[in-house]
């Protein structure tokens, strides 16, 4: 293998790391691939891009809050030869390193004024939202980029308990297009148990539905409010969807692959099994279809 | 370099388990020279082939592997086809055969349906004496008939040690399940329960996919007594059943309660803020009261 499909090999396992796994994932790597300078430079953009994938919640400078490092998040500015991302709520914007995970360099940034009232309507509304149902969660809202119409909600929560062997990401993201009357988005779920073996749960959950007439027409704190309101019955409905799926995949799938008991209710009976199979070849009457209890 | 192997084991507990293969295929190209050894660690999905002499379905894994060919376990004929293929000695294909058939009808009264194959081999130290090793693989799948019914396949692996001494025999068993479950949701397909259910807002639309993927492994080691070789297939036969009644409980445990716990762990149903604030309240009456 070439060092470029060593790379490529490298990046895929990266971008599949399980929540809070990339660095024992990258340690992995680095015993596997042995070759560090390789690596260093190679893997830069699978870094980055499990980040951006992932909602990597970033420590802001000179704030005391939480961001969430996204493709929404990314500055497009002209003439800008580095990578920044804002926090919409500190209206910093950050250098921010893809390995460390650190941010640095704050600058602030000018709120795009026609969006920024409602934006920040949405901000608080999520912000309670997020003490209403999320331990450990971080939001941000982000106004409509340059050409486009749409603000963007995104929420990260995050769970890692490598002493018990388990981790798990709940991410949202929805679009709210105020011209469209539309709101749109996704729930992603994983989450990773690892004690004695390797079980994942991983679920997609796509959503689409209208803005009430009245909200869009009027983008005020109680439009804000009457969205999240949205937002949480239908991911309170999700939630208790989940547990349904659950009790279908348990009760159909799971049992529709091996039973409990046999239909008899009881163990085989081995010295039977080994009985029967030795009766019938003794008395010359082997069948090429063993014997099929039904 | 056993530190290397060390690693991509842990990595393979890491990644997806639905990606196995692929994974495996490429650590593989990676490095060639740790492939044999991380394919002995490694279990990977059992694949189903059909006997060409007897139209029987077996499966195929590592375990009756012979370069790029498979064993049948009915016809004991390698495919694609091998001059000099390994196979058991007769004695030992002997039991094969009756674990095969033993197995099969184990298979029939748990799983009633999928495929099993039972694969035995000769101790390798040839004054090892009736010492032999073995595995015991089962799979069965669903297939649904439309993208919304739920999907799923189960895969057992049972890798077990024999050791004589006297009049009983020493096992050591080493069993892994891989399990994946699939449901998907479309708001497409509802059932219009128009009255019962409050209804969502205008132009609603949902579509949603669970998987549950993994696989979990156990050992065991016991004693059993023997009374003829054929006791080594009643016993094996006993202890893996054992074992999967054991595992069947743990994998319903960990697939349907933990993943759940985490998933409420991250987000609550019910508005932590509120059971705050009347937390607080009850300290204040408490305060109130003690005044």
């Amino acid at each position: 293998m070439d060092a470029t499909e060593r790379i490529q090999a490298a990046s895929n396992f990266l971008l599949q790391s399980p929540p809070g796994e990339i660095n024992d994932v990258l340690n992995d790597i680095r015993t596997i691939i042995a070759d560090d300078e390789l690596l260093q430079d190679g893997i830069k953009a699978a870094l980055k891009e499990y980040n951006i994938e992932q909602f990597t919640v970033v420590d802001v400078p000179e704030a005391n809050h939480q961001s969430i490092i996204s493709e929404a998040a990314r500055v497009e500015a002209e003439g800008l030869d580095e990578e920044r991302f804002l926090d919409p709520r500190s209206k910093i914007s950050f250098l921010f390193d893809h390995l460390s995970l650190e941010a640095s360099d704050p600058k602030p940034i000018e709120p795009d004024a026609r969006h920024e009232e409602f934006r920040s309507a949405l901000e608080l509304a999520s912000l309670n939202y997020l003490k209403a149902h999320f331990k450990d969660g971080v939001t941000a809202i982000f106004s409509p980029k340059e050409g486009a119409e749409h603000f963007v909600v995104q929420v990260v929560a995050n769970k890692y308990n490598p002493t018990n062997f388990w981790s798990g990401r709940w991410r949202s993201e929805y679009t709210i297009d105020l011209n469209k009357k539309q709101v749109a988005g996704k729930v992603l779920v994983n989450v990773h148990y690892y004690e004695q073996g390797n079980v994942q749960l991983a679920t997609k959950h796509t959503v689409s539905f209208d803005l009430p007439v009245a909200v869009a027409s009027a983008p005020t704190s109680a439009a804000s409010t009457k969205i999240f309101a949205l937002l949480e019955e239908e991911e309170g409905k999700l939630q208790v969807s989940f547990n349904e799926t659950y009790h279908e995949m348990g009760e159909k799938t799971f049992k529709g692959l091996r039973r409990a008991l046999p239909l008899t209710r009881q163990k085989l009976d081995w010295d039977k099994v080994m009985g029967y199979k030795l009766g019938a070849e003794l008395s010359g009457t082997k069948s090429p279809q063993p014997a099929s209890v039904s | 370099m056993a530190e290397v192997i060390d690693s991509m084991l842990d990595l393979m507990r890491r990644l997806p388990p639905t990606r196995t293969e692929e994974n495996v295929q490429a650590l593989v190209n990676i490095c060639p020279d740790e492939a044999d050894e991380l394919l002995q660690s490694v279990d990977q999905p059992l694949q189903v082939m059909v006997d060409r002499a007897t139209g029987r379905e077996y499966l195929a894994c590592d375990y009756n592997r012979d370069g790029e060919s498979y064993r049948s376990p009915w016809s004991n004929e390698y495919d694609p086809p091998l001059d000099d293929g390994a196979v058991p000695s007769s004695k030992m294909r002997k039991i094969e055969i009756q674990a095969n058939e033993a197995f099969d009808t184990y298979r029939e009264m748990y799983y009633e349906g999928g495929v099993s194959s039972a694969y035995l081999w000769d101790p390798e130290d040839p004054s090892g004496g009736s010492n032999f090793a073995g595995v015991v693989v089962i799979k069965k799948t669903m297939t649904p008939a439309t993208p919304l019914e739920p999907s799923g396949s189960w895969d057992s692996i049972h890798v077990f040690e024999t050791v004589e001494r006297g009049r009983q025999a020493h096992y050591k068993l080493t069993s892994t399940i891989m399990l994946q479950l699939l449901t998907r949701k479309s708001s497409d397909n509802d059932k219009p329960n128009s009255t019962s259910e409050k209804k969502g807002p205008d132009g609603l639309k949902r579509d949603g996919e669970v998987s549950l993927s993994g696989s979990m492994t156990r050992q065991s080691e016991q004693d059993w007594p023997l009374q003829d070789s054929s006791s080594h297939i009643s016993n094996i036969g006993r202890m893996i059943e054992e074992m999967e009644i054991k595992m069947r409980n743990l994998l319903q445990e960990v697939y349907f309660g933990k993943t759940r716990d985490v998933v409420y762990d991250l987000r609550s149903i019910d508005d932590l803020e509120k059971a705050r604030r009347q937390k607080e309240l009850q300290k204040e009456l408490v305060g109130f009261i003690r005044r």
